[in-house]
């Protein structure tokens, strides 16, 4: 219904496609020069859709090889999606990149996140903005319709998350919308994210140090403007039928009962569920209300999610259902049904009920007891600090309950002045304040986050000695050896993938999840859950190394993941298996251009390539460098106690590369790869740069040894004492 | 009734008395709002084809600290002081004859504010506007949909049925009772 009121973006002569959805300009913002400028949002676009896509694009074009976390090349580029502002479910994330300082190496890195800021954002005019440069003072950038100011921040440098989120709105209005770093941002904490008021972190690529490197304390908002879908009809569609919303009411639950399935307390809470961000049909996050604040005597609410479920009591892992990853279309439950405890009635006329019902017990590990208090406390420490709670609920405090009880730190008390013991609130707490504040050696080691800190306490011992308290429940209670240092690939902590937090689930699953990871840059599956239908799951668990369904459906989630991070979406809406064409249908009710599926799934592999292409130009990656990455987590036995064929998880990777169009032996895209998506361009570069790989007469199938790993020499040492 | 934000005891008909049918938030022990804005976003696209704070005629009043959201819309006041003190009335702002509603017509609203300052309530439930899609002050405020057969847009899309009307509310004296809640939550999960 086009009027009067949206012709200055119809009309736009950049907007050739008179396209809906986008405001149609990107705020560059330099904190060197303190100048700002604007370039066109349609110079991208609909070529790379926006959030993620457009992301990979800039980077490419404006990032140098060379520049490091911390340098004043760096550039954080943020972006939102079409669909941002539209009322089109789960539209209200948003997506940003840099490079990251808590990933291993420092490399390129992304992450998405919730809020109201993104729609704020698009309200002022903006599809998104670049921050680069370095300030040499403090500052905030105040974003109000068309005006961009950079700010002093002295008075805001020091407050916590909260506390700066409240100070910008007192200082300027509530509707003023945030995203700021805290304490560990400012001091360069490499495990530092941004943060939102709701808690919707960035928060798995260290980007609030980021921030902090760049002087810069927040990015505040206002827009008095609008966001125009192209089609409202169908956006009402959309509404009804992504995830089936049931439309219930949904009351605040009192509830007595908190933990993990098989790990649960008794403990009085209140909890309620709410949006992550606007015009969302679901409410996955949880509320936990009224607990104990880590620094106020009032009692406040915290915005949890799945990480936060181990910190209240860490006796097992969490329990997966193979439908989990592997549902049947009869009973597919959204993730966002789940956890916002919404789920439909079980179909019981589903053949493969009990198949795909049947639920992968989890390992035992016994590594803190049940304290609702002691949870809630790091949880706000991590919220109040800006902190990924990835690596202090899943990676630090697994580590300090394992390494205490193989003896690790007899003698130390890690820089606290007490004991080390992950169940003492006050000892947890005085680690964590010294990480952020970098106060004495161990909180300056820690401040580096866990994969560095580690390796500079001594890896063989600190991350490989051997942990003796897991056992199996699948092997009915079988101990199983496991590293007391859960580190899953590029210095972030394990996500299911087999062992340790979130483990339990069968091959298939878990070498999908190491594949997706070894060719991300992160933890990716806070991005990238790995699933797949049901039909599929008995080819794969027959020969998991050569199911071609299961290669495809790993190809499907990394481009299900570029998508939904660029017509924006969410992890937990999309994709939905029976639904194929449910982003390209959201695609084009924002924004009236008519992207089919395939030309959207084109439009992923494109994406793909440009991360592939600067990941080996920027960073030097091949496939030797990835398959180390991540062979280290497929040696430790999974919860039957297997681990990874060397030559057949090498025969799987050759699958994953050829049906990319990836070299085999450097893991390097050829050339007709880049062009079958319109990269001639980046091809070109990639052959003066020597990283255009020609093809072998032959195939390729030299894979050398596996990898050392000490962990599984100090099992087989292990062994060998136990036999003499 | 006046201050009160939610529904969360009986209101009587005395109390009723004087407003017309209207928005009204229902107790977060009933629902919570889930803080999606959805009720705004479909506002704005239901009566200008776009979404936006200033196109929206539904107030919500984040907690964006404590996650408890105000939702906040006119309450259709019988005596409707804001027509009253409009200089235009009859023009810009008119009473539908059939519901009782006072409305606005923007294209003769001459952005006096004068209506908004007169509303009874804090914060005034019509908002001026004037922004990057109204270049003159406007009045802006909730109609309820008026002349959509589908009722107000921000009842029929909010996920979690946290907001209502006041003459169908479970919370009005005669429903109140928990039998009556509960009894509406299983109609609306059907």
């Amino acid at each position: 219904m086009p009027n009067y009121k949206i012709a200055d973006f119809l009309e736009n002569p950049e907007n050739t496609q008179k396209l809906y959805g986008y405001c149609g300009k990107i705020a560059r913002i330099n904190l060197t020069t303190k100048e700002v400028s604007t370039l066109s949002t349609y110079k991208y676009v609909p070529k790379y859709v926006g959030g993620r896509m457009l992301i990979h694009r800039i980077f490419w074009d404006e990032v140098a090889p060379g520049t490091g976390a911390f340098d004043e090349g760096n550039k954080f580029i943020y972006m939102t999606g079409p669909t941002t502002g539209t009322g089109i479910p789960a539209g209200g994330r948003s997506a940003a990149c840099a490079i990251g300082p808590s990933v291993l190496p420092e490399q390129f890195t992304f992450g998405n996140i919730g809020g109201w800021f993104a729609t704020e954002l698009k309200y002022a005019g903006y599809d998104g903005f670049i921050i680069e440069g370095k300030s040499e003072e403090h500052v905030f950038i105040k974003i109000e319709d068309d005006k961009i100011e950079i700010l002093p921040a002295d008075d805001l440098w020091g407050m916590r998350v909260h506390q700066t989120q409240k100070a910008l709105e007192d200082q300027f209005g509530h509707e003023f919308k945030s995203m700021v770093i805290g304490p560990a941002g400012e001091n360069l904490v490499r495990i530092a994210s941004i943060t939102t008021s709701n808690d919707c972190a960035f928060a798995k690529g260290g980007f609030g140090a980021v921030w902090g490197s760049k002087g810069l304390k927040a990015v505040t908002v206002h827009g008095t403007g609008m966001v125009a879908p192209a089609d409202i009809e169908k956006l009402k569609y959309l509404r009804l039928n992504m995830n089936h919303p049931s439309m219930r009411p949904s009351p605040i639950l009192h509830l007595d009962q908190l933990g993990v399935p098989g790990g649960e307390f008794e403990v009085k809470y209140d909890r309620g569920n709410v949006a992550c961000s606007p015009g969302c049909n679901q409410r996955c996050n949880a509320l936990l209300m009224n607990g104990p604040s880590a620094f106020e005597d009032e009692p406040v609410n915290h915005i949890e999610k799945c990480v936060s479920a181990s910190t209240f009591g860490y006796k097992a892992d969490i329990p997966a259902p193979v439908g989990m990853f592997w549902p049947t279309k009869q009973n597919y439950c959204a993730p966002c049904k789940l956890l916002g405890r919404d789920f439909p009635e079980p179909d019981f006329s589903d053949p493969d009920f009990e198949a795909q019902g049947k639920v992968i017990l989890p390992d035992i590990y016994d590594l803190w007891k049940p304290d609702y208090e002691r949870g809630t406390i790091v949880n706000d420490l991590c919220n109040e600090y800006g902190i990924d709670k990835w690596e202090i609920d899943v990676w630090l405090q697994t580590w300090l309950g394992m390494g205490k009880k193989e003896g690790l730190f007899d003698g130390m008390d890690l820089g606290t002045g007490m004991e080390v013991d992950v169940e003492n609130t006050d000892f947890i707490r005085t680690f964590i304040d010294n990480m952020v504040y970098r106060k004495g050696y161990y909180g300056n080691l820690f401040a580096e986050g866990m994969a560095r800190a580690i390796r500079e306490m001594g890896y063989d011992k600190y991350s490989e000695t051997v942990y003796h308290g897991r056992h199996s429940q699948m092997l009915g209670g079988q101990r199983l050896d496991i590293p007391v240092s859960l580190e899953g690939g590029w210095g972030q902590s394990v996500h299911w993938q087999g062992r340790g937090y979130e483990g339990s689930v069968e091959k298939p699953t878990w070498l999908a999840a190491c594949i997706i990871r070894m060719l991300s840059t992160r933890d990716a599956n806070t991005v990238e859950h790995f699933h797949s239908e049901f039909e599929y799951h008995a080819e794969a668990m027959a020969d998991p190394y050569h199911s071609p369904n299961l290669i495809r459906a790993i190809i499907n989630v990394q481009n299900n993941a570029e998508i939904k991070d660029s017509v924006m979406s969410c992890e937990w809406q999309s994709p939905d298996p029976w639904w194929p064409t449910m982003e390209a249908e959201m695609y084009k009710a924002a924004t009236g251009y008519d992207m089919t599926a395939q030309e959207l799934h084109d439009a992923a592999c494109r994406s793909k390539l440009l991360l592939r292409a600067f990941l080996i130009r920027n960073h030097g990656r091949n496939r030797r460098m990835e398959i180390e990455e991540v062979w280290r987590t497929m040696s430790i036995p999974d919860s039957w106690g297997e681990v990874a064929d060397w030559q057949q998880w090498n025969e799987m990777v050759d699958l994953v590369y050829e049906a990319r169009d990836w070299d085999l032996e450097t893991g390097w895209p050829y050339r007709e790869a880049y062009e079958k998506y319109g990269l001639k361009d980046v091809a070109d570069e990639m052959e003066k740069l020597g990283y255009l790989p020609k093809r072998p007469a032959e195939h390729w199938h030299d894979y050398g040894e596996p990898p050392f790993v000490k962990f599984t020499e100090n099992c087989k040492e292990e062994a060998a004492r136990a036999e003499n | 009734m006046g201050e009160k934000i939610y529904a969360t005891e009986p209101v009587t008909a005395e109390e009723l008395a004087d407003y017309g049918n209207h928005i009204v938030q229902y107790s977060p022990e009933y629902s919570l709002c889930a803080g999606c804005e959805t009720c705004s976003i479909m506002c704005g696209l239901s009566h200008e084809g776009f979404t936006g704070p200033g196109n929206s005629r539904i107030k919500i009043n984040l907690g964006t600290r404590s996650m408890i959201h105000q939702v906040l819309a006119c309450q259709q006041c019988n005596d409707h002081p804001c027509y009253e003190a409009c200089p235009k009335k009859g023009q810009a702002m008119k009473i539908d004859e059939d519901t009782g509603v006072v409305y606005i017509d923007e294209e003769f609203c001459i952005g006096c504010g004068l209506c908004a300052k007169r509303c009874k309530f804090q914060p005034s439930r019509i908002s001026m506007k004037r922004d990057k899609v109204r270049k003159a002050w406007k009045a802006v405020k909730c109609d309820l949909c008026r002349g959509n057969p589908e009722g107000p847009q921000c009842i029929k899309w909010c996920p979690v049925r946290c907001i209502g009307l006041s003459d169908d509310s479970v919370f009005v004296e005669g429903n109140a009772t928990p039998a009556a809640a509960e009894g509406a939550a299983a109609a609306d999960a059907e």
